[in-house]
């Protein structure tokens, strides 16, 4: 009898489920794909996707895999979104390499897709949105690096290796390097865009290092980790600096634990590549390629990014065009 | 001839002989590393890795009771994360420290209940109730969080993180606390002699007249509790509260309390040993970053000294005549 | 082992139905539930997908299915996996054939199993801790031997052989089901198979009836880690390049494809189409909830349900003991 009971409460739960989601289709349905549900970087980028979604009577598809960054689950959901068809897929690769054939697939099958926030190899997409990671790590390492007056030491605080942004961003940080002779590199070790890891490399650079000018973080997360570090250790004089500008993190800039950010803003992304995404299929000429500039976040300038993500406006694609 | 009966172990630890082989290899690396590094034997250094040691002793010594009493709790790491995720909304909304140490207390505490009650009333094995509850946690922690981290504490809050007592780092004294509120109560309460009993051999333990399923619902919470306490000194540490905090903590727990000589067949083990897997796993990373070897070789030796901790433990055994 | 039948007695229909696990009640409901859900969850398509994802964690959960058996656990093979993908394909790369580079992780296999399997039969000592210490070691030397990047550019026959499908089946489920085959008559049809199911039920008297109980027990652990290490071919083949640590924690789920399937920790019960069963209502759960577009953060909710769940029916029935025999 129970068994009963349980099987019946599963088919009504399930169903339930389902159905509360079919039920809002409401014009196109977008299906949007991002790497974690950990990351508020992320989270500006669903918001960006709603949002734009909502203004252009759209409804949205969240999928994100349950383990972060999974590559396995990455590519379960991109063969499953297949069998919902929709209208179009906002789409960012966990690796490029494995999930490059599913891709061409579904396109071949007559699915739309818009690349968004990095690269995912070259396939016939819509369009690319994104940020340039590299000249981002370039510009934040030589701000940070004028503001110490051209010599001293410094440390990085490397992304995921082998990730396409962790790479592109240690690729900025040395080019600068190298236009300062007399910046001395320490250190540099991953990180992994965490906190907790953030804290322990930077405790552990502290015991080593006792003279530490600056660091450069690949990612706001490992930045507030080493800020928090330093804090504690009472170093309150060597400058961070880091890559994405979540509310977190340009709160600390305000209160001076961050020197700059390099703006790599997942809510515009989100925004435009839904814009582009869903005029595309709407007809409409769309460009093949927008990168949205990045701003340097400082403490001249950093009210604008302290609007939580549902109060702020998507911008549109038309304010970046120009400069394409 | 090999049996698969669990090793029942005939006297209760006095001062066993692979705790003092544990601390001659925490002395052992530690010479090794100064006379490398001047910069490693100094009072801050030695600070500064015990307080990275004492996160990772949290989590593991509520897990060292559950195995000891011969359970097992995956859920550590998910549960931790979901206590951080409640307590710092809370402080945020309130204001009021006290109110978040509640809550994670709690909420720790409950998780804990629940991984005893599914194992006690529905006979379901340790290992696949609290695997069910890792997802369970972690999932209610993802919804709750919605993507976001809670961040900006109250300094009263911070200090129990980031804070010094009499110089020393806050967290080292909670670790020193609660592993001597655990050494007193596996050495010196009956109901802690009881956990070795049950753990080593659950039908004699019941037939003596131990009330098993009590005793282990009060592992699990202490289990949970512990999760709860290390979610607070996370959260004081980091001064941030995000869903991704727990989970990869899981796995140094259990290898922290393997290396520290406890076995998995319940029974036997100290919550010393524990103390030293957590200092002898810390000193190990600080050692291969201070060598400048690439934190791709980590997991490999955490790996390796697993396997030579159970060697050296199981020979010295067969040694002793078990 | 007196409530066990012998073997070559008939079974029942009856007796058939009171050994399906509660997972098998459970798989059918959801696929009830996701049909009314989305018309398409049943389609061809939707069909070959669950059979490709399945057929991976397959592979893991059958030969786990053996160690299991033996009261015993593998927690290496996610690991192990991904260690032979990273050494197939940067040998590919430098230019060995299929042939050789397979042949190197049927060899690391074989090393990963004698030394899990020695340690665990001969030592005696517990497969938590020992699979816990090589999964260690596998994972490093993978991260060690690419610096955690991925590995890609070898031959694109792996993954035109993951793609191919013959009568409109993919290879890989195609490839799981003869494993399937393979492991059911080893099982089932040899006195190996016998002695799995002894060793687990009582290894000292398996011993004490003059069979070499040891060697079977460490056999079960090479049995699996050549396996698994040859399914790193389908790995390769889904992902189009190495991972190192891309099936580390994928362990745990094929442990509990194989307790849901009703394989018991203890006693050397259970039952090889039970985990079948087990790897289909853990791929259809994450399939169908993705087909239903249902929040992300519910998902991981429902992974842990659907395992506490089914195990709550197992408890609520009284099923008999599984026997040695099929």
């Amino acid at each position: 009898m129970r068994n009963k009971i349980t099987v019946t409460l599963t088919v009504a739960a399930l169903a339930w489920l389902g159905s509360s989601h079919s039920t809002l289709a409401d014009g196109e349905i977008v299906a949007a794909f991002t790497k974690n549900q950990v990351d508020p970087h992320f989270e500006g980028v669903r918001a960006g996707v709603e949002q734009m979604a909502k203004k252009m009577h759209a409804t949205v598809r969240q999928y994100v895999p349950t383990k972060p960054n999974n590559i396995t689950e990455g590519m379960s959901q991109l063969e499953d979104v297949g069998v919902t068809k929709p209208a179009v897929i906002l789409f960012m690769p966990i690796d490029p390499k494995a999930q490059l054939p599913t891709i061409k697939r579904l396109i071949e099958g007559g699915t739309p897709i818009v690349n968004y926030n990095d690269k995912a190899g070259d396939a016939p997409y819509l369009s690319f949105v994104g940020e340039d990671d590299y000249k981002l790590a370039y510009d934040i390492a030589k701000t940070l690096f004028e503001h110490l007056g051209g010599k001293g030491n410094v440390v990085i605080l490397e992304g995921v290796k082998g990730s396409n942004t962790g790479d592109e961003r240690k690729r900025g940080f040395d080019a600068a390097l190298k236009e300062y002779p007399n910046i001395k590199l320490l250190a540099s070790q991953p990180a992994n865009f965490q906190r907790l890891l953030g804290l322990q490399v930077m405790e552990n650079f502290i015991q080593q290092f006792s003279d530490i000018d600056g660091v450069l973080s690949a990612a706001d997360a490992s930045a507030l980790g080493a800020a928090e570090a330093l804090k504690s250790a009472g170093r309150t004089k060597t400058a961070v600096v880091s890559i994405n500008g979540v509310p977190e993190a340009v709160e600390a800039v305000k209160e001076g634990s961050l020197l700059a950010i390099a703006e790599f803003n997942g809510f515009k992304i989100g925004c435009v590549a839904t814009e582009i995404g869903l005029r595309a299929i709407r007809g409409e000429k769309t460009p093949k390629r927008l990168l949205i500039p990045g701003a340097i976040i400082t403490k001249a300038n950093f009210a604008e990014w302290l609007v939580p993500y549902d109060k702020r406006t998507c911008p549109t694609a038309e304010s970046y065009a120009a400069g394409q | 001839m090999t049996t698969l009966q669990a090793p029942v172990s005939t006297a209760l630890p006095a001062v066993p002989v692979p705790m003092l082989v544990r601390l001659a290899i925490i002395v052992v690396i530690c010479v090794a590393l100064s006379l490398i590094s001047p910069a490693f034997a100094t009072i801050d250094n030695a600070l500064n890795l015990l307080r990275q040691a004492s996160l990772l002793f949290l989590v593991a010594s509520g897990l060292t009771l559950v195995i000891i009493g011969g359970g097992l709790d995956l859920s550590i790491g998910a549960n931790l994360t979901l206590c951080a995720c409640l307590s710092a909304s809370v402080i945020k909304l309130t204001g009021q420290p006290v109110a978040g140490v509640a809550v994670a207390l709690g909420c720790g505490t409950l998780v804990g209940l629940t991984n005893g009650l599914l194992i006690n009333r529905l006979k379901i094995p340790a290992f696949l109730a609290t695997f069910g509850m890792l997802w369970v946690a972690q999932g209610i922690a993802y919804w709750f969080m919605a993507g976001q981290v809670i961040y900006g504490f109250p300094a009263a809050f911070r200090f129990f993180g980031g804070g010094f007592w009499l110089g020393v780092p806050v967290p080292i004294w909670v670790m020193l606390a609660v592993g001597a509120g655990c050494l007193i109560f596996l050495t010196r309460t009956t109901i802690g002699r009881e956990v070795y009993v049950m753990g080593a051999n659950e039908a004699a333990a019941s037939l003596s007249g131990i009330p098993i399923a009590r005793r282990r619902m009060l592992l699990y919470a202490l289990s949970g509790f512990a999760a709860g306490l290390a979610a607070l000194i996370y959260v004081a540490r980091l001064n941030a509260a995000e869903p991704g905090i727990g989970e990869p903590l899981l796995l140094p727990a259990i290898a922290a309390v393997l290396v520290g000589g406890t076995s998995l067949f319940g029974g036997s083990g100290s919550i010393l040993g524990t103390l030293s897997g957590a200092v002898i796993l810390t000193l190990i990373v600080a050692a291969l970053n201070l060598l400048n070897v690439g934190s791709a070789w980590h997991p490999f030796v955490t790996g390796a000294v697993i396997l030579l901790a159970m060697l050296t433990d199981a020979f010295a055994a067969r040694r002793a005549g078990h | 082992m007196s409530d066990q039948t012998l073997p070559g007695s008939p079974v029942t229909v009856g007796g058939y139905l009171a050994r399906v696990p509660g997972v098998a009640f459970i798989l059918l409901a959801m696929v009830v539930a996701f049909q009314i859900g989305n018309p398409r969850f049943l389609s061809i398509t939707n069909l070959s997908n669950v059979g490709l994802q399945a057929s991976l964690l397959l592979m893991l959960a059958l030969p786990m299915t053996l160690v299991i058996l033996t009261s015993g656990l593998d927690l290496s093979v996610g690991a192990l996996i991904g260690l032979a993908a990273v050494i197939i394909a940067t040998l590919l790369v430098a230019g060995w054939s299929i042939f050789s580079a397979l042949a190197a992780a049927v060899a690391l296999g074989l090393v990963v199993g004698l030394l899990n399997g020695f340690m665990i039969s001969y030592l005696a000592l517990p497969a938590f801790v020992v699979t816990l210490g090589t999964m260690g070691l596998c994972e490093g030397l993978a991260l060690a031997l690419t610096n955690g990047e991925p590995i890609g550019g070898f031959t694109p026959a792996l993954e035109a052989f993951y793609r191919a499908a013959v009568f409109g089946i993919p290879v890989p489920v195609l490839v799981a089901a003869a494993f399937y085959g393979l492991l059911y008559l080893v099982l089932y049809r040899t006195r190996f198979g016998i002695y799995i199911f002894a060793v687990g039920g009582n290894k000292d008297a398996v011993h004490l009836a003059g069979i070499r109980a040891n060697l079977v027990h460490m056999a079960v652990y090479v049995v699996c880690s050549v396996s698994v290490a040859l399914s790193a071919v389908l790995l390769l083949g889904r992902t189009n390049s190495a991972h190192p640590t891309v099936a580390v924690g994928m362990e745990f789920e094929a442990i509990a494809a194989v307790v849901l399937g009703g394989t018991s920790f203890e006693k050397g019960q259970g039952w090889l189409f039970g985990t079948v069963l087990g790897v289909l209502a853990i791929t259809v759960l994450r399939n169908g909830l993705n087909v239903l577009s249902v929040e992300p953060s519910l998902q991981v909710v429902c992974v842990g349900v659907l395992l506490i769940a089914a195990l709550l029916i197992d408890r609520n029935r009284k099923r008999p003991v599984a026997r040695i025999t099929e």
